[in-house]
């Protein structure tokens, strides 16, 4: 399985897409930095502490972009092969299939969890800058960490809601299919995002979850898990079955 | 005979179109095996099929003598192939894409890189990404990847595609070596049939999805026809003197040659007959069926396509 993996990232090697991953992880930090700026000569009187600067930035990541992102890594991942026309060397090596897989989603794990590090730690230092020139309250290393666990958190169950993404990736044998898709689920997101209904929209549910938001809802939490994991075990039995069965033409 | 492929009634059907129909082959262990056939005749479907890509409607595939699904990774690690045009990944070079396959292989050894590069003449592209490789380049990767773990058995989907004249020649030496040398079994396809009247030493033949003929080239050999080629001026008149004068009637007609299968007569006897007659000769050829011709006949005419 080492090997898988170690594969996979030597596929990545000189990959554009491992750049514009890192850069679409450091969007939500620098949106943060520019809000705080305009806010802060609009209303120079505003006080900010890290704590807001972290709860806006796991909002747009775990809502906007670090799941846009993650779709499209996903998507890269998993349709890279068919664009590249590769199974039919790779596969005959042999490799089986359903290792093939979970050497791939084990990639896509480690990388999500390295994007959700780039964005805490891009807003840990844009956030230095602003203590640097502006003063900023409450501006600790323990209070980041604290963040940092729960945008690990929200990093590891939105991992769990992109398995449905590397199905279409592969089903659709591209990247257009899972992007319009997770463009739709976005916008989901965005709609729910206020709403007490939004615990049972699984893409809205993982942030509910991590913010502690799940009370005020009404629903049960347990619902929530149900739904993020009935989401995400199709997402991964329909990724490996349909690879497994596939006829490479 | 030992046989290291060996199929029988392997059926391959998508929806209603059969692409594979009960075909049974038999590849010798140490021959080059090679399976002709027309563009969407079944050939690559069935290389497909035997190295686990496509999963057969209905019959079995014995490779080494047992069934292909056991024991896998034993059994295809002693197998090297390339179906259509290879792909690798577009931002690794050559080097880095023959390693990743070696890791997956669990070979670690980079000796074996360097020399499978050396031998397709690659040694030297070593920080090209493949996305900038010509054709050529790419193919020449493909037989690199194929032959990098020193395999038993090649299965070998047009080869030679894409190749320069000088590149098809060397690939035809190496896998002639390969076979006779070290005992490497091939099982290639192709279109170049010139190439492959070269290196077989024996012919399957696809059409339709079904395998119409598999035969030795010995026997190949013996079998076909040797003719008197006459170019001349005026064929009806030279028809006219075969048939009265000598009493031929088994011959052909192209253009202005006449192809005389009927070799019990002597040429010079018929070329004088014509020149007596006021025919005038530019060519007299003596000549024998190549696979092209064989292979025409066989399925009907047209050639590969």
């Amino acid at each position: 399985m080492l090997d898988l993996i170690y594969c996979e990232l030597l596929k990545l090697k000189r990959s554009k897409m491992l750049p514009l991953s890192i850069l679409g992880a450091l969007a939500t930090p620098i949106m943060m930095a520019l809000e705080a700026l305009q806010t802060h000569f609009k209303y120079p009187e505003r006080i900010f502490t890290l704590n807001d600067i972290y709860d806006n930035s796991l909002l747009y990541a775990m809502l906007l972009m670090n799941i846009m992102v993650f779709a499209a890594i996903t998507a890269y991942l998993f349709s890279r092969e068919y664009t590249e026309n590769t199974l039919k060397t790779i596969l005959p090596v042999p490799i089986p299939r359903a290792g093939l897989v979970i050497g791939k989603f084990l990639t896509l794990f480690l990388w999500s969890i390295m994007l959700t590090i780039v964005t805490w730690t891009g807003s840990l230092i844009l956030s230095g800058i602003y203590h640097v020139i502006f003063g900023l309250s409450g501006f600790y290393i323990t209070i980041a960490l604290q963040w940092l666990l729960k945008l690990l958190l929200g990093g590891v169950l939105m991992f769990l809601t992109i398995s449905p993404y590397a199905f279409l990736a592969e089903r659709s044998k591209g990247l257009v299919v899972p992007m319009i898709t997770s463009a739709v689920m976005v916008m989901g997101s965005a709609a729910l995002c206020n709403q007490d209904f939004g615990a049972l929209y699984p893409w809205t549910a993982t942030y509910f979850l991590v913010k502690g938001r799940m009370e005020s809802t009404g629903y049960p939490i347990s619902l929530a898990i149900a739904i993020i994991i009935l989401v995400s075990v199709m997402g991964f039995y329909a990724t490996f079955h349909y690879f497994k069965k596939e006829d490479l033409k | 005979m030992e046989y290291i492929i060996e199929t029988e009634n392997l059926i391959k059907q998508y929806g209603t179109a059969t692409v594979v129909d009960n075909i049974n082959i038999h590849v010798p262990k140490g021959k080059i095996y090679a399976l002709l056939g027309r563009n969407g005749a079944g050939k690559t479907t069935a290389m497909k099929m035997m190295l686990q890509l496509v999963c057969p409607t209905a019959g079995t595939i014995r490779l080494f003598g047992t069934d292909y699904r056991e024991n896998i990774s034993k059994l295809y690690c002693k197998i090297g192939s390339i179906i259509e045009t290879p792909g690798f990944y577009e931002n690794l070079t050559a080097y880095e894409n023959l390693q990743l396959l070696g890791r997956l292989r669990g070979q670690r050894k980079v000796d074996c890189i360097h020399k499978s590069l050396e031998i397709v003449g690659l040694q030297n592209e070593r920080t090209k990404p493949f996305s900038d490789y010509s054709l050529g380049m790419k193919q020449r990767l493909g037989i690199a990847a194929a032959i990098m773990h020193e395999p038993e058995l090649l299965i070998l989907d047009e080869p030679i595609n894409g190749l320069d004249p000088i590149g098809i020649s060397e690939i035809r030496s190496f896998l002639s070596e390969l076979s006779q040398i070290h005992g490497t079994t091939i099982f290639i396809s192709s279109h170049v049939l010139s190439e492959i009247e070269q290196i077989a030493d024996i012919i399957g033949v696809m059409h339709e999805g079904r395998l119409i003929e598999e035969v030795n080239i010995v026997e190949l050999h013996k079998r076909s026809r040797r003719y008197i080629e006459f170019t001349v001026s005026d064929t009806m008149a030279a028809i006219k003197l075969l048939e009265n004068h000598c009493q031929i009637t088994d011959y052909l007609v192209h253009g202005n040659a006449i192809q005389v299968y009927d070799c019990t007569h002597n040429c010079g006897e018929i070329n004088k007959i014509f020149v007596e007659n006021g025919l005038l000769v530019t060519k007299v050829n003596l000549c024998e069926e190549n696979l092209e011709d064989y292979f025409s006949d066989l399925i009907g005419g047209g050639g590969i396509a």
